[in-house]
């Protein structure tokens, strides 16, 4: 079996003497597509946090690419270094920027030459059709334009891993239909290792190649669903 | 609800529509008045004074609200409460210590038998300081409160690919500068609002020329033609803050949420800054005070003299501050709950009328009240005094208030109606238990106001009486430095007692 892409070892975080997740390891190889699913409140944000580093474990190390990113206490590697594409529940687009802005912000973070980012931004933007929306400010945009723009800034800076936390919890289930068949296709296209969390069956069966179940804290489910799925 | 209204119309709306209907103030004695050379010196002092404090509070208390925020500063309620208190000192007072330290008789010329200070202290950039020492705090909490409202999310996206430095100026520092933006425009507004401090230092300024005007030769169109400009100026300048900050004006504090873009490493800088800053803008000049006051041989001697203009300071103070606080509570509900676009209206309007200068206020509470009949016999009474608190304080009570109502939920009252229970006692047994520390915080910052409010207030006292704060200003020129410090001092100690209190309270009520 090749090296692991993502490698989380016993880990452990408690928020107030709570475990929000407990000794949860995982492996996620080059490539798959990971669903984490299960209720609010059972540590699957926890997990994405921690591997994105805006969180540290309490117990347990993380791995990424080979290289261990994360210890007891601390983060050794820092968020902006770990090369990840991160869609937030709520998008967290920056209202004071508009959707190129929000782009080309990434792209000066990961030192794109100036001169290549006007055609990356139209990629990404093109990648989920939403090109001639680029000089629009996000309050001026629907949900589902908003969530393609998150989907595009997350991708434009050709992160190693992709996660994403329900970030279709928000629409209605046409739309919510509509993007999740989009995310599969830039999945397949791209040929991203991504981590998508949800508390809905019907993304897990659409997005997954594997579904891990969490309950309170632990994984309690690690199922390969690629083959059923291709079945 | 409609006596709250009603009560903000008749002592905040008709002072101030009384000054822009004023037959005096014609075009061609206003055109007259603009073409004197004079005027354009008034216009160019009270710009730059305005402009001035305006950069400079913001240049000290800015990196504050930044330190308090996101720093790693042990202690910082302490802290918090210590810088802005400053703010909370009647303007005057910190002239005056001002003056006792740098003045040609202070104390460093005193010290060095030189006077190194004096052309400087009684200057414009003096002014600009001493206001700037007085004001900082607005920018201090304004750009912590921002800073703490920003959703933490934001900078999360952010941290994903960007190091805390570069989000710090990309992100963090755009999404909180319409904040700082505002606060500046307000401390602006108050600068050349102010009365006492370009009285006291011999600036030449739109206020003092209203007073002079008024009250020492006895012109009261001048008066009125002089307050336009100024009030022109406060209005343009409110309305244009209220629309940079909209509908944020009321955001709350959010709860305790872990910070993603904490400055951990700034300790020592920024316990330097924070040092140098209360230095300069509390200890020194309670220290000057001091010192003065330590000269005095009996203190019974100065409490007796002044005895009267203490306890009218006190009763009026609190009267005027339960009044303020009674009809705020109102008029804040009805923002709180009011849609959008009027809330954002109504913050326009509330912060126009707080912009009105204390001495355009008393001209107006003035032209309004001093004539024949009814209005008569309540002009010459202190019943002056009670409307010149609320035309000044009411406008930013109800908009602290209607901070705190917003903070709960409308659905508490919905329930409530459902369970049965009537507006009475819906408001006075859900709503007002749940805003308890909001009214008492108002109360007290009213009271202190109040307590040192001048620039109305020395307009408008019935002949024969007077509070604290006239009774220093005028003892100024004509009773020995010791005696004036001692009253000073006094005052001092009457505003921090209840800040200290109601710090007190708030510690115990948010563990």
């Amino acid at each position: 079996m090749s090296e692991p892409f993502l490698r989380l070892c016993g880990v452990t975080k408690r928020y107030r003497d709570q475990a929000a997740i407990d000794d949860v390891s995982l492996e996620v190889a080059p490539g798959q597509s990971v669903v984490i699913l299960g209720p609010s409140g059972c540590g699957k944000t926890t997990v994405l946090r921690l591997v994105a580093g805006l969180d540290h474990p309490d117990a347990g190390a993380i791995w990424l690419e080979g290289r261990q990113v994360a210890q007891p206490g601390g983060n050794i590697v820092p968020p902006h270094q770990r090369r990840l594409g991160f869609v937030f529940q709520d998008l967290a687009l920056w209202p004071h920027l508009t959707v190129r802005q929000n782009l080309d912000f990434v792209m000066g973070s990961v030192r794109v030459p100036r001169t290549e980012r006007p055609e990356r931004i139209h990629e990404a933007l093109a990648l989920v059709r939403i090109a001639p929306l680029a000089g629009r400010w996000p309050h001026e945009l629907s949900g589902g334009e908003q969530q393609r723009v998150a989907i595009a800034r997350a991708l434009v800076g050709r992160p190693r891993l992709l996660l994403l936390d329900e970030p279709f919890s928000s629409l209605d289930p046409d739309l919510r239909a509509v993007l999740r068949e989009e995310v599969q296709r830039l999945h397949r296209s791209l040929h991203l290792t991504s981590v998508y969390v949800t508390h809905d069956r019907e993304d897990a069966a659409v997005l997954a190649d594997r579904v891990i179940e969490m309950r309170q804290g632990r994984t309690v489910v690690d199922r390969d669903v690629s083959r059923e799925r291709h079945a | 609800m409609g006596t709250a209204v009603a009560g903000f119309v008749a002592f905040c709306v008709l002072p101030l529509a009384y000054m822009l209907v004023q037959p005096a103030t014609t075009a061609g004695a206003y055109a007259a008045l603009l073409l004197d050379a004079r005027q354009r010196v008034l216009l160019v002092n009270t710009a730059v004074l305005g402009t001035g404090t305006a950069m400079l509070a913001t240049a000290i208390g800015a990196p504050l609200g930044l330190m308090l925020a996101r720093g790693a500063l042990p202690f910082t309620p302490a802290w918090r409460i210590a810088l802005a208190a400053p703010v909370l000192l009647p303007p005057y007072i910190t002239a005056l210590a001002w003056l006792y330290l740098g003045g040609s008789a202070g104390l460093v010329a005193a010290l060095t038998s030189r006077d190194l200070l004096s052309g400087w202290t009684y200057s414009l950039p003096g002014a600009v300081l001493v206001l700037s020492l007085v004001f900082y705090p607005l920018s201090m909490l304004t750009t912590e409160v921002a800073l703490r409202r920003i959703d933490r999310r934001l900078e999360e996206a952010a941290l994903i690919v960007a190091s805390p430095g570069r989000v710090l100026r990309r992100i963090t520092l755009p999404l909180v500068a319409p904040s700082v933006a505002a606060a500046a425009l307000v401390i602006f507004v108050l600068a050349i609002s102010e009365f006492g401090v370009p009285g006291l230092l011999r600036v030449r300024v739109f206020t003092t020329e209203v007073f002079t005007a008024f009250a020492a030769l006895y012109d009261s169109g001048l008066a009125t033609m002089l307050t336009l400009p100024l009030l022109a100026l406060a209005i343009v300048i409110a309305v244009g803050s209220a629309l940079l900050i909209g509908d944020r004006l009321l955001a709350t504090r959010r709860g305790i949420q872990r910070v993603p873009l904490a400055f951990t490493g700034w300790t020592r800088l920024t316990y330097g800054w924070a040092s140098c800053v209360l230095a300069v803008a509390l200890v020194t000049p309670l220290a000057v005070l001091t010192r003065e006051a330590l000269a005095l041989s009996s203190m019974a001697g100065i409490l007796q003299g002044s005895g009267a203009a203490i306890r009218k300071s006190l009763i009026m103070s609190v009267v005027g501050a339960s009044a303020v606080t009674l009809l705020a509570v109102w008029l804040g509900y009805g923002r709180a709950r009011a849609r959008r676009r009027t809330g954002i209206v109504v913050d326009a309007v509330f912060l126009v009328l707080f912009a009105v200068p204390s001495t355009v206020i008393g001209v107006g509470l003035i032209g309004i009240w001093n004539r024949t009949g009814m209005f008569g016999g309540i002009y010459g009474t202190d019943a002056m005094l009670l409307f010149a608190y609320l035309a000044r304080f009411l406008p930013m009570a109800a908009l602290a208030l209607a901070a705190g109502i917003r903070y709960v939920p409308i659905s508490h009252e919905e329930a409530a109606a459902v369970a049965g229970a009537g507006w009475w006692r819906t408001s006075t047994r859900i709503v007002l238990p749940q805003i308890g520390l909001a009214l008492l915080a108002t109360w007290t910052i009213v009271f202190i106001l109040a307590f040192g409010e001048l620039g109305a207030s020395i307009l408008v006292a019935p002949a024969g009486e007077t509070t604290l704060p006239i009774r220093i200003y005028t003892l100024i020129a004509n009773a020995p430095t010791a005696h004036v410090a001692a009253l000073a001092l006094l005052q001092s100690a009457v505003v921090f007692t209840p800040l200290a209190l109601l710090a007190v309270m708030a510690t115990r009520g948010t563990r």
